[in-house]
């Protein structure tokens, strides 16, 4: 009869704490994902544009910089593309305008090129050829948007598909951030 | 057991003892004995071995054919190729990016160091209970009329089974970034620098002083050479003209060794063409400058100093 009750105990001990912590647990609620490099400055990225022109993320110092990895079979990406084609004519009336990269994530430089033709979008497309991006930024799939700040720090992680005026929205409270 | 003569049970008790030195003993040699060089295709093998593929159920990245795999095969072989991070460090390289779940091999540390700690725990618990059970067949009463033994033994199994766990964690476990012997990302060059232009705004001396560090170690490093140069053109100003004279001779030098090393380093042809114009007074040069700067696309920060100064040098030169 003891035991049973010492283990009727440490069963609603075990539950309640259980409860304690899904109650305090920080939800995914946020836009943001989680990465260890959020906060910490941004990965070395020495690539060519598929128009051959050589690209240094740490030479892009001084602005923001929009990461957008991309593959043009992926169906989030021809989803979000007319997304970031707003994002980007908005951003390009500014003085300090986001510059906006596409990163190619296994595919094609001509498939590419088709596909931004048909869709839209003047930005530079980087080449990613063996992956060392993705890795560099811990990229698995695509579509994922990475937001940069001027000092070189990496201030966001955006995981699938972008929905409309997300990123408007998200950059302006960084600016905002990072100008109080 | 009370009729086996003294000298039998010594010698029962040194043959325990031979035993469980030689156990240990060759357990020692197992963990720390050097397996010989290992080919850099042996390397990649093992490394890949131990990291998960990201977007797969239960495949490594050794055997998955999957794109992320893929990506972090070549990084790994890029990695052993360069030969600055040991096995662990690339391991630690690829967990960081892509989060502890892409570790095969747990971590030694944390809740993962339970898959460590515990089957330790469970052998010294079951040979703890196989001793009780084995006095308790030899001597009966000791056993049922004192609790001395039992505590003893629980508290034995605790030390033994928590304090093998521990070396084993320790001995197997995955290290975690900041446990490799190079440091962690915060004591690199690029953090080194994202510190001290975050530092320029408020700090200058500060910032001039990370970017000295940044130049012991890479002297060749354009950004620091540039930035250092800037920052100490815009601090002389404050001062003399004697050491504004020292300080535009210095950083207009530091300018030209950065494009030396990059001649198409966009801030440095920037911030060349300002200081020849605002502290040299030469509008011929600067235009030249600045027109070259503008034509590699600095950044907005840059571009926006650099293009209401063009309207200032093109009047002057009016």
């Amino acid at each position: 009869m003891k035991a049973a009750r010492l283990g009727a105990l440490i069963s609603a001990l075990v539950l309640a704490a259980l409860v304690a912590v899904l109650v305090v647990s920080d939800g995914e609620s946020d836009i943001g994902a989680r990465s260890p490099l959020l906060g910490q400055p941004a990965p070395a990225v020495n690539t060519t544009t598929i128009d051959d022109q050589t690209f240094d993320l740490a030479r892009r110092k001084g602005s923001w910089v929009v990461l957008n990895f991309f593959n043009s079979t992926c169906v989030p990406c021809i989803a979000e593309h007319p997304t970031l084609v707003e994002f980007a004519r908005g951003e390009s009336t500014r003085a300090d305008g986001v510059e906006l990269y596409t990163v190619v994530n296994d595919d094609a430089d001509a498939a590419v090129r088709d596909f931004f033709a048909a869709n839209g979008g003047d930005w530079p497309k980087l080449r990613d050829a063996d992956g060392a991006i993705a890795v560099a930024f811990g990229v698995a799939k695509v579509p994922e948007t990475w937001i940069i700040d001027p000092n070189g720090f990496v201030r966001l992680r955006i995981i699938g598909q972008l929905a409309g005026g997300v990123l408007e929205s998200q950059m302006t409270r960084l600016r905002e951030a990072s100008s109080s | 057991m009370n009729g086996t003569p003294p000298q039998h049970r010594r010698r029962q008790r040194a043959a325990w003892v031979a035993i469980i030195v030689s156990a240990l003993a060759l357990l020692l040699f197992g963990t720390v004995r050097d397996t010989g060089p290992l080919t850099q295709q042996d390397r990649i093998d093992s490394v890949t071995k131990r990291i998960a593929c990201p977007t797969c159920d239960g495949e490594s990245v050794y055997v998955s054919r999957a794109s992320a795999a893929e990506s972090i095969r070549a990084e790994v072989a890029r990695q052993v190729g360069d030969g600055v991070r040991t096995d662990d460090e690339i391991v630690a390289y690829v967990a960081e990016r892509f989060g502890g779940q892409v570790l095969l091999v747990p971590r030694a540390t944390g809740l993962d160091a339970l898959v460590w700690i515990l089957p330790p725990l469970v052998t010294a618990a079951l040979l703890g209970a196989l001793w009780l059970a084995f006095r308790r067949w030899r001597a009966p009463s000791v056993a049922t009329t004192t609790r001395r033994p039992l505590i003893v033994a629980l508290a034995l199994v605790v030390v033994v089974g928590v304090g093998g766990g521990v070396l084993v964690a320790r001995q197997s476990g995955q290290r975690l970034p900041l446990q490799t012997l190079t440091g962690g990302i915060e004591d690199s060059t690029a953090s080194l620098l994202a510190q001290a232009r975050l530092a320029s705004g408020t700090d200058v001396a500060s910032a001039i002083e990370l970017y000295d560090r940044v130049l012991v170690t890479d002297p060749d490093n354009v950004e620091a050479i540039t930035y250092r140069a800037w920052l100490v053109m815009l601090s002389a100003r404050q001062f003399d003209e004697d050491l504004q004279r020292q300080a535009y001779g210095a950083s207009v030098a530091a300018f030209g060794r950065a494009l030396e090393l990059e001649p198409s380093y966009a801030d440095a042809l920037c911030f060349l063409g300002i200081v020849v114009f605002r502290d040299g007074g030469d509008a011929e040069s600067s235009r030249e400058f600045l027109t070259r700067c503008l034509a590699g696309a600095p950044p907005a920060e840059v571009k926006g100093l650099v293009e209401s100064l063009l309207v200032e040098v093109e009047a002057a030169l009016d």
